[in-house]
């Protein structure tokens, strides 16, 4: 992931979060001003209700006792104590209700059959019993009651009020109904809504609020997304529900204020990611550029380019970093050139010990025969001749030591450029191993077990036939002289993934790490009579095949030098 | 207070005759009438218990059902009632002068005959007139004392010219109708000079007027009297294909507080087709009501809603079906009062318009879609009449429910001769003190 990624989805996220934690902390305080408001108006209604009851039933009561103080109903009395045909009055009632606008109202005999009933008049002769339930219906308030009616049921706010009918009384039970123009009546408030569930009718859809109510006849609150409705039970006078009125609060503009809300905050959420990309770019033109520009340095760096300079384009802490990296590549150069200074200081003192040393040798022989021929001269010139004779021979054999030195060292500078051709490494392997069984064999030589294990499936690869077998050689020698007291000598071939391994083993004493590292060294050897280029040949062909060489030794258990090289595809 | 038939008779007749024996008839006056139903036609009161005296029928059947003569004066028939010869009165004449001949008399029998003779026919010559037709026509009397059969025509002075003692002065239908008295009346002249006819008022203000019956209560004026006919209007319920429930449903029904109180004492609770004043055998139908039993039987049919038609604008129908439906529901019946013209079981009124019992049940039967009497029954003996109607109460084809009567109040100053019958009141009888 970028860093420009990297920055635009953190100034995203942390524009989105903080919109997100804002919109849900005002949602929450408008949704809890919101219930606030719905419960204290729906208290205010309940109140409202219950004072528009009271208020009625007192309009109710007065109306009955309007009624019961009626002419019609005084001369009813007066004829019931005298035991008069009430069929006569089986109209009145209605008439009576009329002039009072009551939706109920029934006139009762002594005996509580109805003589006049407005809301039923086919009613008269029924009895009404529970008008017998009260002792002094004159001093009751106005109740709820079911009304049944020949077309169903009613609820009803009723009031009774009684008059003296000879030894008994006549009862005028009247009430007006407690419908859609009552709840018309109470003040609603915009999104407010009322809905009366009488509980003797059968509910034309499950309602769980009015179910619950039902079961246990107490106020209760129901919240959904769409309403807040409160459901109110309405009781009769023993206390039996009669109706539910439900006050439902729309949750509308909640609703909508929620959804603005939203909209707002996705709004200002998408802004944001639109500002974070653009800010990201603007953040990755003066931050990132200059780091990726870093990074290229770097880059270049690993590569070996250590004279890569970074631009400064600022002076704050990449701009720091940049002058720092720059400074560290230089020191980094400096540092190289010192070190290859050094080491080509060291080098040359290597080779001047190593010829020192090399050449020393021959030459103190040299001149001892030198001063030998001198003395023999002065001393016994008639010797002269046979120190003569076998001192040249000396001086013959020494400046042929020094030849042969110079010439190694003359070959190591020489190191031509591979011909490459098709070669059987196989076969290569198997050549020059031939040329050890002279030595191998040779009387008072370490017994040395030599096993070449060929892959036979290895094709031919492009290689400079002459070299590798030097090469090869080399190694071989190598191992020889690390097994002064025999041991085995294995060489090995095997080819992989377009590569062929050549391995050439012994059970010599083996290599410490400090000594691997250094293996490769020119002129560095540990023997004590060798040259120190061995190796460096060995790795001078293989780096111009382009392959590796790489050795793997512990003290004690021997070593193995591993040469890859490249197959060009073909096995 | 509820009272028995018998009872309302003797009070009507206890009013009336006091009434027309303390002073002597007295000539001339206005006698004003107040009828709470508007008439479209001049003669559509014919039927009521006030007929207006205006055309007469040849014959007329008494309370007592025996036929006396009116405009005929003599008849006689062959053997077998195919053929009639009637002689006509002489020196009648029409309210314009012209006299009453067998020609004058043809248009309005024919128009009558035809609907219950097809192939009727009446030949007149001079006062005579001579009724053929291809069936038996024992009847024939009966049938021409019906008020279809009066004789009337029409005249560019009047719409409705008859020989009664009354003549048509002015007639606004629906609205008025003023009678004049006919000083040319064959039978003499009536005591009352004119009578003025407001239809559709119920002021209270005329010296007589019509007491409808149902809730609507009416307190009369002081010095005011009533008068109630016979009952002779039948409330009934006709059953369609509703049978399962009819046990019950008839079993629920308590008529009595329908006639007491919904009728305000206007009626009588009724058992059979024709009211027992009429058949003589109504009482051998009556049953009281058994909730218990009704119960008993309705809870098999408890879920159905049953429609109980009534006709609409009729208030009195309306209370008496929501007073039915009360008494089914009692019984775990539910009956639906309603005024939709399909309804299962449907209330009706059948106003009788003769005392011939006979033609009375044949025309109850044919008004309450029971049709045409077949040969089975004889409706012209009590015996035939009595089966006719307890096979049709047995299989509860109709459901008598009340018969109502005629109420009117009459002024203190109104009085009519000794009545002739208790089934209407005759103009032709009244006489006003001055």
């Amino acid at each position: 992931m970028s860093f420009r990624t990297k920055i635009f989805l953190s100034i995203t996220a942390t524009v989105v979060l903080a919109v997100w934690i804002v919109a849900a902390v005002v949602s929450a305080l408008v949704t809890q001003s919101f219930e606030r408001r719905d419960a204290q108006r729906t208290a205010a209604l309940a109140g409202q209700l219950q004072r528009e009851l009271d208020r009625r039933g007192a309009d109710v009561a007065r109306r009955v006792q309007a009624v019961a103080d009626s002419d019609p109903v005084e001369r009813l009395a007066v004829n019931l104590g005298g035991s008069v045909d009430t069929s006569t009055y089986y109209a009145e009632a209605q008439s009576l209700a009329e002039e009072q606008s009551l939706d109920f109202l029934e006139l009762v005999g002594p005996d509580t059959a109805i003589i006049s009933s407005a809301e039923w008049p086919a009613r008269f002769g029924y009895k009404e019993d529970w008008l017998r339930e009260a002792a002094d219906w004159n001093k009751q308030a106005a109740f709820l009651k079911q009304e049944n009616l020949a077309d169903g049921s009613a609820l009803g706010l009723i009031a009774v009020r009684s008059v003296k009918a000879g030894d008994g009384m006549l009862y005028v039970a009247g009430g007006q109904r407690l419908d859609r123009e009552f709840l018309q009546s109470l003040p609603a408030a915009e999104g407010e809504r009322f809905e009366l569930y009488r509980n003797f009718d059968s509910l034309g859809r499950s309602n769980k609020l009015v179910d619950e109510v039902r079961r246990q006849p107490r106020q209760l609150t129901q919240v959904t997304d769409a309403a807040s409705v409160t459901a109110i039970p309405l009781r009769g006078r023993d206390r039996q529900l009669l109706a539910i009125l439900l006050i439902e609060n729309s949750r509308a503009e909640l609703t909508n204020l929620k959804r603005y809300i939203q909209a707002t905050a996705t709004a200002v959420g998408v802004g944001g990611a639109l500002l974070a990309l653009l800010l990201s770019f603007w953040t990755a033109s003066r931050v990132t550029r200059p780091l990726r520009n870093l990074a290229l340095s770097v880059r270049e760096v690993a590569l070996g380019k250590w004279d890569t300079r970074a631009p400064v384009t600022s002076s704050d802490e990449v701009g720091q970093l940049a002058g720092d990296f720059n400074a560290m590549t230089q020191q980094l150069v400096e540092q190289r050139d010192r070190m290859i200074q050094a080491e080509r200081v060291a080098a040359w003192r290597e080779l001047a010990r190593r010829l020192a040393h090399e050449l020393k040798n021959p030459l103190f022989p040299l001149q001892i025969t030198i001063e030998n021929l001198q003395r023999a001269r002065e001393a016994s010139p008639e010797q002269f001749d046979e120190v003569f004779r076998e001192s040249t021979s000396t001086l013959l054999t020494e400046l042929g030591h020094l030849k042969t030195i110079i010439g190694r060292f003359s070959d190591f500078a020489k190191m031509p450029a591979p011909e490459l051709e098709a070669v059987d490494v196989n076969q290569i392997a198997r050549e020059v191993l031939q040329l050890f069984d002279a030595q191998l064999r040779a009387p008072g030589s370490a017994p040395v077990e030599t096993r070449l294990q060929l892959d036979a499936a290895l094709g031919p690869i492009p290689a400079d036939p002459d070299q590798l077998r030097r090469a090869l050689r080399n190694l071989i020698l190598n191992a020889l002289d690390a097994m002064p007291r025999g041991g085995a000598l294995t060489l090995r071939t095997s080819g992989y993934d377009g590569k062929v391994a050549v391995e050439v083993s012994d059970t010599g004493e083996g290599l410490t790490p400090e000594e691997c590292d250094r293996l490769f060294t020119p002129y560095y050897t540990t023997k004590q009579h060798g040259t120190g280029l061995g190796l460096a040949i060995v790795q001078s062909v293989v780096s111009d095949h382009k392959g590796t060489i790489a050795v793997h030794s512990r003290p004690g258990h021997g070593t193995t030098f591993r040469i890859e090289l490249k197959t060009q595809g073909t096995r | 207070m509820r009272l028995p038939g018998w009872a309302w008779l003797a009070l009507s007749s206890a009013l009336l005759v006091p009434l027309a024996g303390e002073t002597r008839p007295h000539y001339g006056g206005t006698l004003t009438v107040e009828l709470s139903s508007p008439w479209h036609a001049v003669d559509q009161g014919a039927k009521s218990a006030l007929p207006i005296p205006v055309a007469e029928t040849l014959v007329r059947v008494n309370s007592q059902g025996a036929v006396e003569p009116v405009l005929a004066v003599a008849w006689q028939h062959d053997p077998d009632y195919k053929r009639w010869r009637f002689s006509l009165r002489s020196k009648v004449a029409f309210h314009d002068g012209e006299p009453l001949t067998g020609a004058a008399a043809v248009p309005s029998l024919l128009g009558a005959l035809k609907q219950r003779y097809r192939d009727v026919s009446i030949e007149a010559g001079g006062q005579a007139l001579l009724i053929e037709a291809g069936q038996a026509m024992p009847d024939l009397l009966e049938e021409l004392a019906l008020p279809e059969a009066a004789i009337s025509r029409t005249g560019d002075a009047s719409p409705y010219i008859g020989t009664g003692p009354f003549r048509v002065t002015q007639w606004e239908p629906g609205r008025h109708l003023t009678l004049a008295a006919f000083d040319g009346y064959w039978g003499g002249r009536p005591f009352l000079d004119t009578v003025a006819i407001e239809f559709g008022a119920a002021r209270g203000r005329a010296d007589l007027f019509d007491i409808p019956v149902g809730p609507v209560r009416r307190i009369l004026p002081e010095g005011f009297a009533t008068w109630s006919s016979l009952p002779r209007t039948l409330v009934a319920i006709e059953t369609g294909d509703v049978q399962p429930l009819l046990p019950a449903f008839t079993l629920a029904i308590d008529r009595t507080p329908i006639a007491n109180v919904l009728a305000q004492h206007k009626a009588d609770p009724a058992f059979g087709l024709l009211p027992q004043w009429l058949s003589g055998y109504e009482f051998l139908f009556a049953t009281p009501p058994d909730w218990a039993r009704a119960k008993q039987i309705a809870p098999q049919l408890r879920g159905a809603s049953t429609g109980l038609g009534y006709p609409p604008y009729d208030p009195f129908l309306r209370s008496v079906a929501e007073r039915v439906a009360l008494n089914a529901r009692d019984a775990g019946l539910i009956l639906q009062p309603t005024t939709a013209p399909n309804a299962q079981l449907r209330l009706f009124e059948v106003m009788l318009e003769s005392t011939d019992a006979a033609h009375e049940l044949r025309r109850l039967m044919q008004q309450s879609g029971l049709g045409a009497l077949d040969d089975t029954h004889d409706p012209s003996t009590p015996q035939g009449r009595y089966n006719l109607e307890r096979g049709i109460l047995d299989q509860r084809l109709i459901v008598p429910l009340v018969y109502l009567r005629e109420t009117y109040g009459i002024g203190p100053r109104v009085h009519f001769q000794p009545s002739r019958d208790q089934f209407s009141l005759h103009l032709e009888d009244c006489w006003i003190e001055p």
